[in-house]
């Protein structure tokens, strides 16, 4: 990988691959009518990625390391850490280390800034600086600073720092000394602490699956998968292992046709204000007068301020004294609904009802997926009877479970575009997209309820349903999805 | 508890021998790893005069991780809270096992002499010391006065 886009391409193309791609030749040889439709151009969620194992990542970062150690003629600890501080762009390492060696190992840390003097006298025993014991020379361990420490306190130093979590950062002991130890050095000194050692492994294969911009480790819970794509954008990863499926960019839950950005903000908003934003929208207004918060905790509608003690009509906020004898429904209300949004006050109030009225239906589709997640256990009972009474086959019925997850997978965008289009500015490419929300909800809506009746729905009903669906949803994220 | 390192015996001895200018550090009686310090406020500071008490603390894995120092005295300072916290880089990411008591209460020595209202602890101080720095200043005095000056 360190030399060229050649080389990377030959370590994609593992022997497995070079089957398939055969097998494609044959294909296209005996079927040339058949039309090839290429994912990369229609599908736009279309993502190339594999789920790999530590072992498999580990010999992938070896081999970077590898290819850049022969390319420069470095040693291998010494191309790790080139390449980890700069988040192994071999391309970029070797380009500014043909330019300037020198200043590249200085800004990696790997050199100090200032050489070291040279020490002229040789003595046979030194004392250390940080136990303050007197050790032979033997004993003693630098970096290319040249500072001075003996075996143990190195050995000590590594450990107390380890036990802190701290792995490819830890630097020399002298004072002021940025330079970093490399891994050979640190494990040198670790030779008997199997435990330590571990921790310290363990820590640095994160740190460098980290910052390899190539590299994500799956959020699933205790899994240790990795995800490894050439094409660094917010696509779906699905892992193969615990099945999470996740933004390859920021490891959270897929999220498009939002962007990383944004449905952070969406989820630190939602966090923040949705409980308390929700109570106050259902319970309360403000006093149109003195704008004192109210909670509405009577059935009447004919409201009196506890504070300015003005009478005033809960529902158009206009005084009472106009309604004269229409007491249960207030006809002002009826005629102009604009009248109660006229305050600044009440325009706060409409940001709020805004951000509800995205946040209800982002909240009302994540309950709408689980509940049908529950109808689909239903629906495996009932297709378990179905099968053991002889009526048809797993096969004829395995359709059903298609248009399940289909639908949950349509569902989920819908969710995700209503924090997009909350943060969308206002203009024609807004009412594009809820013109095409809307669509998709409605087909989503459609599909959902011919499920839930699925044996009474016809079959190609059922399917051209399906199609639509997703038709609908490739179109809102072919326009939309931007990454 | 485990043998005194000597790097703690030896640090210790230089202390009692040669103590640095304006800095006592005493181990305590029942613990060699606890030191009660007072430093002196440094001339042309607003802490000049004042006596200032600490206690700075050895952990275990001393000289690989710092020691524990805090102001028992009151002091009005933008890098010392109301708990006698000391914001001061090399008792944290910047502590190296090759500094040693004696040039850590030189530091917290320094950094009266040059508070740092840019890097702030305590919050409230840090601002006055920015926007109005006599008045600051007056305050550091005043408590310098009221705190350090006792006994």
């Amino acid at each position: 990988m360190a030399a060229s886009h050649e080389n990377d391409s030959e370590m994609d193309c593992s022997d497995n691959e070079d089957c398939y791609e055969d097998y494609n030749d044959y294909y296209k040889d005996e079927d040339s009518d058949v039309e090839h439709v290429d994912p990369k151009k229609t599908d736009p969620e279309y993502f190339e990625y594999k789920c790999l194992s530590e072992e498999e990542v580990e010999r992938l970062l070896n081999e970077t390391v590898e290819n850049l150690s022969n390319h420069l003629r470095i040693s291998l600890p010494l191309a790790k850490v080139l390449l980890h501080s700069h988040s192994w762009n071999s391309i970029e390492v070797i380009r500014k280390y043909e330019e300037n060696p020198q200043q590249t190992l200085i800004s990696a840390r790997i050199d100090p800034p200032c050489p070291p003097k040279n020490v002229i006298f040789s003595p046979t025993h030194l004392t250390c600086s940080v136990c303050v014991t007197l050790h032979h020379v033997d004993r003693f361990f630098h970096l290319s600073c040249s500072h001075m420490f003996c075996k143990d306190c190195w050995t000590m130093h590594f450990e107390v720092q380890i036990n802190q979590g701290i792995s490819t950062a830890i630097s020399c002991m002298a004072r002021d000394c940025v330079v970093l130890a490399p891994e050979d050095f640190v494990l040198k000194h670790l030779q008997h602490k199997t435990i330590i050692r571990e921790k310290y492994q363990h820590f640095t294969f994160q740190d460098y699956v980290k910052s390899h911009p190539e590299l994500r480790f799956c959020p699933g819970p205790n899994c240790s998968i990795i995800i490894y794509s050439k094409d660094i954008k917010a696509k779906r990863a699905f892992c193969d292992q615990c099945k999470t499926i996740f933004c390859f960019r920021c490891g959270c839950d897929y999220h498009a046709p939002t962007d990383c950005q944004v449905i952070k903000k969406w989820l630190t908003k939602c966090a923040d204000d949705s409980e308390t934003a929700n109570y106050i929208s259902a319970h309360t207004k403000d006093c149109p007068k003195c704008h004192i918060c109210i909670e509405k905790n009577g059935g009447c509608n004919h409201m009196q301020c506890y504070k300015c003690k003005h009478d005033f009509c809960w529902m158009c906020l206009g005084d009472w004294k106009s309604h004269g004898s229409e007491y249960y429904e207030c006809s002002r209300y009826r005629e102009n609904p604009n009248i109660a949004h006229e305050s600044v006050h009440a325009q706060a109030r409409e940001a709020l009802k805004k951000y509800l009225h995205y946040y209800e239906r982002w909240e009302n589709h994540s309950k709408s997926l689980k509940l049908e997640e529950q109808t689909l256990e239903k629906l495996r009972a009932r297709i378990n009877q179905k099968v053991m009474s002889g009526l048809g086959t797993w096969i004829d019925w395995q359709y059903l479970f298609t248009a399940a997850n289909l639908l949950a997978k349509c569902r989920y965008t819908l969710q995700y575009t209503y924090p997009f289009a909350y943060y969308m500015d206002a203009g024609p490419r807004k009412e594009l997209f809820e013109y095409q929300q809307a669509q998709l909800e409605a087909e989503i809506e459609n599909l959902s309820w011919k499920i839930e009746r699925a044996e009474t729905t016809d079959r190609g009903d059922l399917e051209n349903q399906m199609d639509i669906a997703e038709k609908r949803r490739t179109t809102l994220l072919k326009d939309f999805l931007d990454v | 508890m485990a043998a005194l390192p000597r790097r703690i015996i030896k640090e210790t001895q230089r202390l009692m021998q040669e103590p640095v200018p304006g800095i006592s550090a005493v181990p305590d009686d029942s613990n060699a790893r606890y030191f009660h310090v007072i430093v002196t406020g440094p001339e042309d500071s607003p802490f000049e005069g004042g006596l200032f008490k600490l206690e700075l603390f050895l952990p275990e894995d001393y000289p690989m991780s710092a020691p524990k120092v805090r102001f028992i005295t009151k002091i009005y300072h933008p890098n010392i809270d109301r708990l006698g916290r000391i914001c001061l880089d090399i008792l944290k990411d910047k502590w190296s096992p090759a500094l040693q008591i004696r040039t850590v209460l030189l530091s917290i020595q320094a950094l009266l002499s040059a508070p740092n209202p840019d890097d702030p602890l305590a919050n409230d101080v840090a601002e006055l010391w920015k926007v109005n720095e006599s008045e600051a200043i007056r305050n550091a005095k005043e408590w310098t006065r009221k705190y350090a000056m006792d006994n």
